[in-house]
């Protein structure tokens, strides 16, 4: 089926009247494009990827886990109740979430906070027609015009965007749109070629870990300064920290976004740190990224996005030691 | 006593148990507000909180190693081992070191904590029966291994010969003093030592490592088990390879920063494992096949 792009606010309104719709909106202010509630009437930023992933759908930047009163001791948890449908999210960023859903829900724990906004969320997905230098999606297992992952997924067709529902959620949105969709967009056309491209097989967590302790992960960390921003733009960095905030007699419990790149991040009480300098946390964020999480989940955690590419203030890049890897058996 | 052992008992490896495995109900970072019932002062800037639910049961059932996050409302929350349990309580004992330690050491009994648990792995319980067991510590160290200690003097006849060796700075800086003078000497060996001499002081004087070695504990059928300051496990762990011992009979825990304690916040990983989840017990063994970050 196909949905004509002139109908394209129409379909988003239909979506609104039965939960909020998230869209890749341009901020007020001229910041950076980003996912946001929409307001019915604002059009959706198309032209490329956000600059800021979608993960804050799922995993706020800041977000209350539960209120206490220290007079009585009385807690309560602030579960959300979010019912959250988003559209034109890449299909990177659907990788992404998919590696989420590993980190949050396995293992043991399910995150409840994860859990209800990821039961409340339906993605619509948008594939993409052109890419970005910076893009090397295809190379981390992501088709760029394609999101399996996805509840629904659309394609540019020119003049309309195809649909295909993926998942029973899919299909509802698909139903809801009946009246809106015309029959074709049977064929998606021909996804475009990345901005470049990194070898990143199987062998690559065994080989990476190999060199654990091989001296370029100085030359790679020299020129960072730190500042955290490649978590935090980062569409499958989850790390959090917990904190609490208290006002009289209540306060609330609450997390927030953290980053492995900090310095306090793993300073331990007495002030012993196991990663004391900036050599080993770049080499943690990379390791985590291409190695660790590949272990422990079977998935890399980096989806090709190349949003820290593009944002790094020192020019740090996360291919680089990919490319270091090239030749590189996993005997070291 | 019938002491089982010999080839059978030393041909299983005593690795950590894994840790939880099927899902858990509820939030997990929700803590459970209980209560305080009883403190005891164990060392200048040490405590001992007997902690129990609301409503006077037990507020979780751990296995020996595993932890409990406490908190103090409004304050923070952080890891501990739990030390020891009862029918209806659990222990930790709680250095006093900064903000959140601070502030538990100003509970009072009857006062409430968040508690939330039991988290990570347990000593290989199980995998060491029948072996002769030696625990060293050093410090606060002793907290975890006590409730190992606890468990096999339940069940005294699964395991063979037990023995403590447990040293710290002072006299004053021994923590569970009634355990390591009067309870324990009845049922177990123990071997107490103190850093530098003191006048009131006629028990050992010198490091945990060299009286390790001083003893010269045979390596044949036992297993170590061995907690304290980094410091004092690298250099018992020298001592303990030049008397003979592998490292996979080497069981010890580990400490990371931890928020969460469930293995989401990422924070105290050690390459592919959560000492949280995956730990705190280790055999050596495993130590040595993790990336160098502890
Ligand atoms: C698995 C595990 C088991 C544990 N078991 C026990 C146990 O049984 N008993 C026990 O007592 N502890 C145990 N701990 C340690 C315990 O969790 C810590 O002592 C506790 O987190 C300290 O919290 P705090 O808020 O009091 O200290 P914090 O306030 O976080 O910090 C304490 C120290 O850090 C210094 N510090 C604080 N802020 C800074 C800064 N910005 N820069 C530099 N230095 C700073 C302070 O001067 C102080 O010395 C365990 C830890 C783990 C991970
Ligand atoms: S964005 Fe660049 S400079 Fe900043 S922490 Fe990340 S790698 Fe370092
Ligand atoms: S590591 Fe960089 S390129 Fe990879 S997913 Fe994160 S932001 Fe995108
Ligand atoms: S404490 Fe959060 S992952 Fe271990």
């Amino acid at each position: 089926m196909e949905l004509k792009k002139d109908r394209l606010l129409e379909a988003l309104a239909l979506l609104r009247e039965g939960s909020d719709v998230a869209l890749p909106l341009p901020a007020d202010d001229g910041g950076e494009p980003a996912f946001r509630l929409w307001d019915g009437v604002q059009e959706p930023f198309l032209g490329s990827n956000t600059s800021l992933p979608p993960k804050e759908l799922l995993f706020p930047r800041s977000e209350g886990m539960y209120g206490y009163n220290l007079k009585t001791g009385e807690l309560s948890d602030i579960l959300p109740e979010a019912r959250t449908a988003v559209f034109g999210i890449r299909p990177c960023d659907v990788k992404s979430i998919e590696n989420l859903d590993h980190a949050f829900l396995e293992k043991g724990y399910v995150d409840s906070y994860y859990r209800a906004r990821r039961d409340g969320l339906t993605t619509i997905a948008l594939g993409c027609s052109e890419a970005a230098r910076t893009c090397f999606c295809d190379s981390m297992g992501v088709a760029p015009g394609d999101a399996p992952g996805a509840d629904l997924m659309m394609n540019d067709l020119g003049d309309a965007y195809s649909v295909k529902a993926n998942t029973e959620k899919g299909e509802a949105v698909a139903k809801l749109w009946e009246g809106l969709l015309s029959k074709g967009g049977a064929k998606a056309p021909a996804a475009p070629a990345c901005g470049f491209s990194v070898k990143a097989d199987d062998s690559l967590p065994d080989r990476l870990t190999a060199r654990f302790d091989d001296p370029m992960w100085d030359s790679l960390s020299k020129a960072c300064i730190g500042c955290g921003c490649c978590s935090f733009i980062c569409p499958t960095c989850y790390c959090f920290d917990i904190g609490r905030e208290n006002r009289g007699a209540c306060g609330t419990a609450f997390r927030c976004w953290d980053s492995c790149m900090f310095s306090d991040y793993s300073r331990m009480a007495g002030g012993h740190n196991p990663r004391p300098s900036k050599k080993e946390r770049l080499r943690n964020r990379y390791l985590h990224k291409l190695a660790y999480f590949s272990q422990r989940y079977g998935a890399t955690l980096c989806v090709g996005c190349g949003r820290c590419i593009d944002k790094c203030p020192a020019n740090l890049d996360i291919t680089r030691v990919m490319d270091m890897m090239e030749g590189v058996d996993a005997n070291g | 006593m019938a002491r089982p052992g010999g080839a059978a008992a030393a041909a299983k490896r005593p690795v950590a148990e894994a840790g939880p495995g099927a899902a858990r109900e509820g939030n997990p970072l929700l803590p459970a507000m209980c209560r305080v019932i009883k403190i005891t002062d164990e060392t200048p800037d040490v405590k001992t909180f007997r902690i129990q639910t609301a409503d006077g049961a037990k507020p979780f059932d751990p296995m020996p190693g595993q932890l409990a996050m406490l908190s103090a409302m409004g304050v923070g929350e952080a890891m501990f081992s739990v030390t020891a349990k009862g029918e209806d309580w659990i222990e930790s004992s709680i250095k006093r070191v900064g903000l959140l330690t601070e502030a538990l050491h100003g509970l009072s009994e009857g006062d409430m904590i968040g508690v939330r648990g039991p988290y990570g792995n347990h000593f290989p319980v199980d995998a060491i029966k029948g072996r002769d067991l030696l625990f060293v510590g050093g410090g606060i160290g002793l907290a975890p291994v006590r409730s190992l200690i606890r468990y096999a003097l339940e069940r005294r006849e699964d395991y063979g010969s037990l023995d403590v060796l447990y040293g710290s700075r002072s006299y004053d800086d021994l923590v569970f003093k009634s355990d390591i003078f009067e309870n324990w000497p009845a049922v177990c060996n123990t071997h107490i030592t103190i850093d530098n001499a003191e006048e009131r002081w006629d028990g050992h004087v010198g490091f945990v490592p060299s009286y390790l070695e001083e003893k010269a504990f045979s390596p044949e059928n036992r297993v170590v088990v061995l907690c304290g300051p980094p410091i004092m496990i690298k250099f018992c762990l020298e001592s303990l390879m030049r008397m003979g011992f592998s490292k996979e009979n080497v069981i010890t825990t580990l400490e990371m920063r931890m928020k969460c304690g469930v293995g989401k916040c990422g924070r105290c990983n050690i390459g592919s494992k959560y000492v949280c989840l995956d730990g705190p017990v280790f055999t050596m063994s495993e130590l040595d096949g993790l990336p160098d970050e502890k």
